[in-house]
């Protein structure tokens, strides 16, 4: 564990580790790989298609970071993502603008991540209980809204964000460089980022070196439903419709890409940046896969085996790590005495 | 305030209450709904959940943040190998104890994941829920297997002395067995202490990794079991039949009385939180209200009985210090 510093004096800035590294690995092999093997890869349409497509669920992501580094995790994002997403299109529908409807996402979706923490701060319910109940009301209120009808027909005016280009590249690509950097810098260098880790590595630690814990935690869960809130108008421009079925497996694709990306679950270490990797490496995967006729069943398999190996993997090292650490702190009481 | 803390404190008593609450509403909503074979038969759709959120608690109680997210995909993958294995030429038995087996598997692979590579639960079976998933799709090309004999559709539809075959065959004597090696045997004995205090289980010499092993078998096996199920309610092996039931379990599990932290956990509380769901789900079908809402009340109890629990343990421990 990484000494953690929340004094002025001390620096503490969380680098980029080993599990992060593995993943940008992978991600370069899977790249080089799909790259060889089709030709249509490294076509630009092709990789911005991948871009495009992955926009949403990188930007979730960062918020479920956000949470999981200190031990926390948030199930409910999909129906949050449907209920933002139906508020936007019926403003769409009655005519609103985009500088009414942005604010009003965001906010949206903000409170429903605030309430989420306030249940899990203030009424003490465990963060995956917390967010399995509002997921399940969410939903409920997501098929209440719809009515069992699509909301369609909405592309128009957030489609700019997913489909438009700006100095020859992809909007999502300035996008995607915006969120990560700001979320990197808000992470690495600033108090509320080192609370987090500090939170993540030892709370009770963190409690007594005057940390109000039960805020940061609730913050985050702003911050995560903020993020929701706003990747729901990518969504909107992507799909053009709402239906029932939104966001269903969101939740499993953001822990997925956060655990993927070298995130611990619990809690203390890891970065926005591998999780860039982690969607990254989920979306190359699920476009190289349609690319090369495979079935598509195979992705999910791939994914789930890829978790697996790169936790494993993890584990393997840190324990050989501990061992070296035992070792070495025994030769140094040897020469001590 | 003493009246709250008795009901709330006791799990049983608030379930019971509960139940009664809402067998009052859905009489009301539907005056089909307090008819005898109504009640009856409206078990049977809490079956497979029963089954797997039995395996939930278990897991759960044994703590160390013991939690399978996989129990889905183990449902979905057993049937199909059920399916698969039948249309090779085995008889039903000899198929269902295959799919058991291939269940108890999956359960150890998860164990071995979690005890020996020491990977966190949560993301051991996601990786799980992930890969099982996928191959019962694989196997099958996304499309169910059908083709058995009518006959074993008996335990999907048939009834003995009234009661639902299901229920009365496999809820009932896997309830019976795992309430008797839970609360009557050293085994679960130790599922509590690991769950509670796992150094403290470990001084006291029980064996931690293969307590907590054991259970993600049992919780395997338990899935399988609800795919055999399955199968016969619905004469066919659909590779996607355990989706999202995970989320279901746990659910259950939870408000049922089982500690998210472990240590706490009851098979009976389990039960008749699979009752209350199922009579929830049930009667709003009878009164034509869609079951989504069903999911919005689950969700609202869920997090006020959570939350009553938290707040009266942090009050009594405060009052104790």
């Amino acid at each position: 564990m990484k000494p953690v510093g929340t004094s002025r004096t001390l620096t503490f800035v969380p680098t980029i580790g080993r599990r992060e590294w593995i993943t940008i690995g992978l991600l370069v092999l899977e790249i080089a790989i799909f790259g060889i093997v089709s030709e249509n890869f490294f076509t630009g349409q092709n990789l911005a298609t991948i871009i495009r497509n992955s926009t949403y669920l990188a930007i979730v992501a960062i918020g479920m970071n956000i949470v999981m580094l200190m031990g926390g995790v948030d199930i409910s994002v999909g129906p949050t993502m449907g209920i933002v997403a139906i508020i936007a299109g019926w403003m769409l529908a009655a005519g609103h603008g985009p500088w009414a409807i942005v604010p009003v996402a965001i906010l949206v979706g903000t409170a429903v991540g605030l309430a989420n923490g306030l249940i899990i701060t203030v009424a003490r319910v465990p963060d995956i209980i917390a967010t399995l109940g509002t997921m399940n009301i969410l939903r409920a209120a997501v098929f209440a809204m719809l009515g069992g009808r699509w909301l369609t027909g909405l592309s128009g005016q957030f489609d700019v964000l997913t489909a438009g280009n700006f100095l020859g590249l992809p909007t999502p690509v300035f996008i995607l460089a915006a969120f990560f950097t700001f979320f990197w810098f808000l992470l690495t260098y600033t108090r509320f980022g080192r609370r987090v880790y500090a939170i993540g590595s030892d709370e009770e630690a963190a409690s007594l070196a005057g940390i109000n814990v039960l805020a940061v935690r609730t913050v985050a869960y702003g911050i995560l439903g903020g993020l929701v809130g706003f990747s729901s108008l990518l969504y909107l421009g992507r799909m053009g419709s709402v239906e029932i079925t939104v966001g269903m497996y969101l939740h499993i694709e953001a822990i997925a890409a956060v655990v993927l990306g070298g995130t611990s679950v619990k809690g203390g270490s890891g970065s926005v940046i591998g999780t860039l990797a982690g969607v990254l490496f989920m979306a190359v995967l699920r476009n190289g896969v349609v690319l090369l006729g495979i079935p598509s069943l195979w992705e999910r398999a791939v994914i789930g085996l890829l978790i697996l190996v790169s936790v494993g993997v993890d584990f393997i090292f840190s324990a050989r790590q501990a061992e070296r650490r035992r070792v070495q702190l025994a030769i140094d009481k040897g020469l001590a005495q | 305030m003493r009246f709250s803390t008795r009901i709330f404190g006791n799990r049983t008593a608030f379930l019971l209450l509960f139940i009664f609450i809402v067998g009052v509403i859905m009489s009301l909503l539907s005056p089909f709904f307090l008819n005898v074979n109504n009640l009856l038969g409206m078990t049977r759709f809490g079956t497979m959940l029963a089954l797997v959120a039995l395996g939930q608690t278990l897991v759960i109680t044994g703590g160390g943040g013991g939690i399978d997210l996989s129990v889905g995909s183990i449902i979905s993958l057993a049937s199909v190998i059920f399916g698969l294995v039948f249309q090779a030429g085995l008889p039903v038995p000899l198929a269902a104890v295959v799919a058991i087996g291939a269940g108890a598997l999956m359960g150890a692979f998860n164990g071995f994941n979690i005890v020996v590579m020491r990977m966190p639960p949560l993301i051991a079976t996601l990786g799980a829920l992930y890969a099982f998933g996928a191959i019962a799709l694989v196997a099958t090309g996304g499309r169910p297997i059908s083709g058995f004999p009518e006959w074993i559709g008996f335990l999907g539809y048939g009834t003995i002395a009234g009661m639902p075959a299901q229920v009365l065959l496999i809820v009932l004597p896997a309830f019976g067995m795992l309430w008797v090696v839970l609360n009557r045997t050293v085994f679960g004995r130790n599922i509590f202490l690991v769950g509670i205090n796992e150094t403290a289980g470990r001084f006291a010499g029980i064996d931690v990794r293969r307590t907590r092993f054991s259970l993600y078998v049992i919780s395997g096996v338990l899935s399988a079991i609800a795919g055999l199920v399955s199968v016969a309610w619905l004469m066919a092996a659909r590779p996607d039949v355990g989706r999202d039931i995970e989320l279901q379990a746990i659910t259950v599990a939870v408000l049922g009385g089982a500690n998210i932290f472990g240590g706490e956990g009851s098979l009976g509380g389990t039960i008749l939180a699979v009752l209350i769901v199922t009579m929830v789900a049930t009667g709003l079908q009878l009164a034509n209200i869609n079951t989504v809402w069903q999911l919005g009340t689950i969700g609202v109890i869920l997090l006020v009985s959570v939350a009553t629990n938290q707040l009266i343990a942090a009050r009594s421990s405060a009052a104790r210090s």
